[in-house]
């Protein structure tokens, strides 16, 4: 008798997800299983496959040289900035987590960026840091000039005219903008922690210092593991930025070339839609071996 | 941990599934192989004669719109058009966006307006690709005279002896100069470096010229020097001869000596902006310059002249956007007669009144200010659209040329290793 009530429980709960379901494979796998089989295709938008190529689409984007570009491109924005933006997503969520006066007005105010359009905050960043912007103005004023100078910049340095601080430019503005994301979700993972566990630590003689490093940092692996991975799929997906600051062409000189960049150029501009495809399986490829390497850093992320 | 590696994987999988997007609404066979042509839709049958004022109907027109300036211009040629053919109901489809990446998925979906721009830059993927209408037969059975079309613009919309769209207007690069610090200018390119030697350190200038780092410009000097992208029939690089070599060299001895800065060096967006601020005496744009300088900086005095003749005597080279019809429109009749009208000499004079464009063909009336660029459509080559793939080479190009400029190394050999490698790539 209570077999059956548990099966037809189970049956109402596929009856509950069949739609989002059926939109869900036909809508995200369907759609990747057919660009699978796009990959292997001469393919023409309009009259669709041309001649099949097998795995000559994949020889080409491993021996095209801006392929490389963009794959190192791409390696280097991940592995920079979504360490940084953790950093400062968490030093701000522990800021925040303090019973501090207007605590809610700080929240709010260091999630802003993440929610105004990617699109308009890269114009506005490209116009901050324009030879004759802000940036160069202010860094003037304040006589930070001869540092920047030892380091190589001078006083009207075109930050993303110059290939070599095009990426790190692109870099510190999603470090700013995404820090607040990474916050909350910081945010939420702090709360998750009992107080007793503090408790304990104080009466063990712990101080605020030892107290982070010791209790807060360890316990926070699962949110470490989800910030990370997020942050690292979203890394390698770096695109609107760099196609506003460095056009299709991810000037200057392939300095802001992405993967992503790298396949809408295939897409559009070239109209090679199976090349273009081939480009999304290695993409696919790339964040999946990223992803598998983090779950084995991290380790096992259930919380004890 | 497996619900999460699960989801992870899913989330890798929709990356995917959104990178490979404009395939799905492709699907194969849903549209024939580009046969149908104008025969199989209407009276344009081969041998009768066509006569626009009998067509009657409705055709959407897609445009992109870079100021309100031009949509006014478009919409002044539209009135011409519907009081001249009140039978064929033109509705305008400004397309917000990308415009090119706009119209490739709507290539892919067939769903596509009738009758819309193609830009000179894409014209030889999108007739490759099989996007296009050939217009060859309305052409002939019209009686539609193409002949004073500058063969500059309209040579660019051809393609295995088809015709694929009519120049809608065009453009040549021209030399505009600060009529304050220059008083005549330059006519040859001795003449431009001595008269950029003598303007050094003049007025606020940084730099005697701007220059774009590109074949955007570049390939005017090159051709100017007797040197060339590709041989005579378009079949293999010629960027590696002798003549070619000494032109990328010449154009990046404007920077090593002193005589001119990039844009990006100045810390300008463009040389138009160089030229505006005095930044520069000397820059190589279009018509389009006339109109920033009188929005942004109507108090510089400046004029357009032609580009300095090289050893190859006076060149420039041209920018232009045709009109096109789509391969898979049902409306084919009625989007020609659109089209007649807007690049026949009535609708262009009517569009180009506007003061935003400039005639492709030479019984249109030119507008005021613009006599140096149509001077210039005389002898103007194509300047993009002769080949397919060319973004890929001007970025080749670009990429050397600019890796030479920021490593003060101003060598040519790295610059045409990497523009040959990438056309051999290309034509192959």
């Amino acid at each position: 008798m209570k077999r059956v009530g548990e099966r037809q429980e189970a049956l109402a709960g596929y009856a509950f997800i069949a739609v989002p379901m059926v939109l869900f494979l036909v809508l995200n796998i369907g759609t990747t299983l057919y660009a699978f089989f796009i990959s292997l295709w001469d393919w023409n938008i309009r009259r669709g496959p041309e001649e099949f190529l097998g795995l000559q689409n994949f020889e080409r984007i491993l021996s095209d040289p801006i392929f490389q570009s963009a794959i190192r491109n791409s390696i280097y924005y991940t592995a920079i900035w979504v360490p940084l933006t953790m950093a400062i997503g968490l030093f701000l969520a522990v800021v925040v987590n303090q019973k501090i006066r207007g605590r809610t007005f700080f929240r709010a105010a260091f999630y802003f960026p993440a929610i105004a359009s990617s699109a308009a905050i890269t114009v506005l960043w490209i116009f901050l840091l324009q030879p004759d912007g802000l940036f160069n103005e202010i860094r003037g004023a304040l006589g930070l000039n001869p540092l920047f100078q030892a380091i190589g910049y001078g006083p009207n340095h075109n930050w993303f005219g110059d290939y070599r601080t095009a990426m790190n430019s692109v870099i510190i503005l999603n470090a700013w903008t995404t820090s607040g994301t990474f916050m909350l979700f910081y945010l939420a993972s702090l709360q998750s922690i009992s107080n007793d566990v503090y408790e304990a630590a104080a009466i063990d003689g712990a101080g605020p210092w030892d107290a982070f490093w010791k209790v807060t940092f360890p316990l926070l692996k699962p949110g470490h593991f989800f910030v990370a991975t997020v942050g690292v799929i979203g890394g390698l997906q770096l695109f609107d930025q760099a196609l506003i600051a460095g056009s299709s062409n991810g000037d200057p000189n392939n300095s802001l070339m992405t993967i992503v960049l790298y396949l809408y150029n295939a897409a559009f501009v070239q109209l090679n839609f199976g090349y273009a495809a081939a480009v999304g399986v290695v993409l696919f490829l790339v964040i999946f071996t990223a992803t598998l390497i983090q779950r084995r850093l991290f380790g096992d992320t259930q919380p004890a | 941990m497996r619900n999460r590696l699960l989801t992870l994987g899913m989330t890798a999988a929709f990356v995917l599934a959104a990178c490979g997007g404009g395939g799905g609404s492709s699907a194969p066979g849903t549209s024939g192989p580009g046969a149908t042509g104008p025969a199989a839709t209407g009276p344009a049958g081969t041998g009768s004669a066509f006569d626009p004022s009998t067509i009657s109907g409705e055709v959407t027109l897609g445009a992109w719109e870079s100021s309100p300036a031009e949509g006014t211009a478009l919409e002044a040629a539209l009135a011409g058009f519907a009081a001249k053919y009140p039978n064929i109901k033109v509705t305008q489809e400004t397309v917000a966006g990308d415009y090119r990446v706009q119209m490739v998925t709507n290539f892919g979906s067939g769903d596509v307006p009738d009758i819309f721009y193609v830009n000179a830059e894409y014209a030889p993927e999108w007739m490759r690709e099989g996007f296009l209408e050939p217009l060859d037969d309305y052409i002939a059975n019209q009686g539609f005279d193409t002949s004073t079309f500058y063969p500059g613009y309209a040579d660019v919309f051809k393609s295995d002896g088809k015709t694929f769209g009519l120049p809608k207007d065009g453009n040549t690069i021209a030399m505009a100069y600060n009529t304050d610090l220059v008083t005549t200018p330059p006519a040859t390119l001795a003449e431009l470096t001595t008269a950029a030697e003598g303007l050094k350190g003049q007025g606020t200038l940084k730099a005697p010229l701007c220059i774009n780092p590109s074949l955007d410009r570049g390939l005017a000097f090159l051709y100017a020097q007797g040197g060339s992208l590709l041989n005579a029939d378009n079949t293999a690089a010629a960027i590696d001869t002798a003549e070619s070599k000494a032109a990328v060299q010449w154009y990046l001895d404007l920077v090593k000596n002193g005589l001119a800065m990039t844009p990006s060096q100045l810390g300008d967006g463009w040389c138009g902006e160089a030229l505006g601020k005095g930044d520069s005496a000397i820059v190589f744009e279009g018509g389009w310059l006339k109109g920033a300088m009188d929005n942004d900086f109507p108090d510089m005095n400046w004029a357009f002249a032609e580009v300095p003749a090289g050893s190859a005597g006076k060149v420039t080279i041209t920018y232009t956007a045709a009109y096109g019809i789509a391969v898979d429109s049902e409306n084919k009749d009625a989007a020609w007669v659109v089209m007649q009208y807007l690049t026949g000499t009535e609708g262009m004079q009517k569009w180009t009144e506007g003061g935003i464009a400039v005639p492709s063909r030479s019984d249109v009336p030119v507008p005021a200010g613009f006599e140096v660029i149509v001077a210039g459509a005389e002898y103007a080559k194509p300047g993009s659209g002769f080949m397919p793939g060319y973004s890929d080479v001007l970025k080749a190009f670009g990429d050397a040329f600019v890796a030479e400029v920021t490593n003060e190394t101003y060598s040519a050999d790295p610059v045409v290793a990497a523009t040959k490698a990438k056309i051999d790539e290309v034509l192959q």
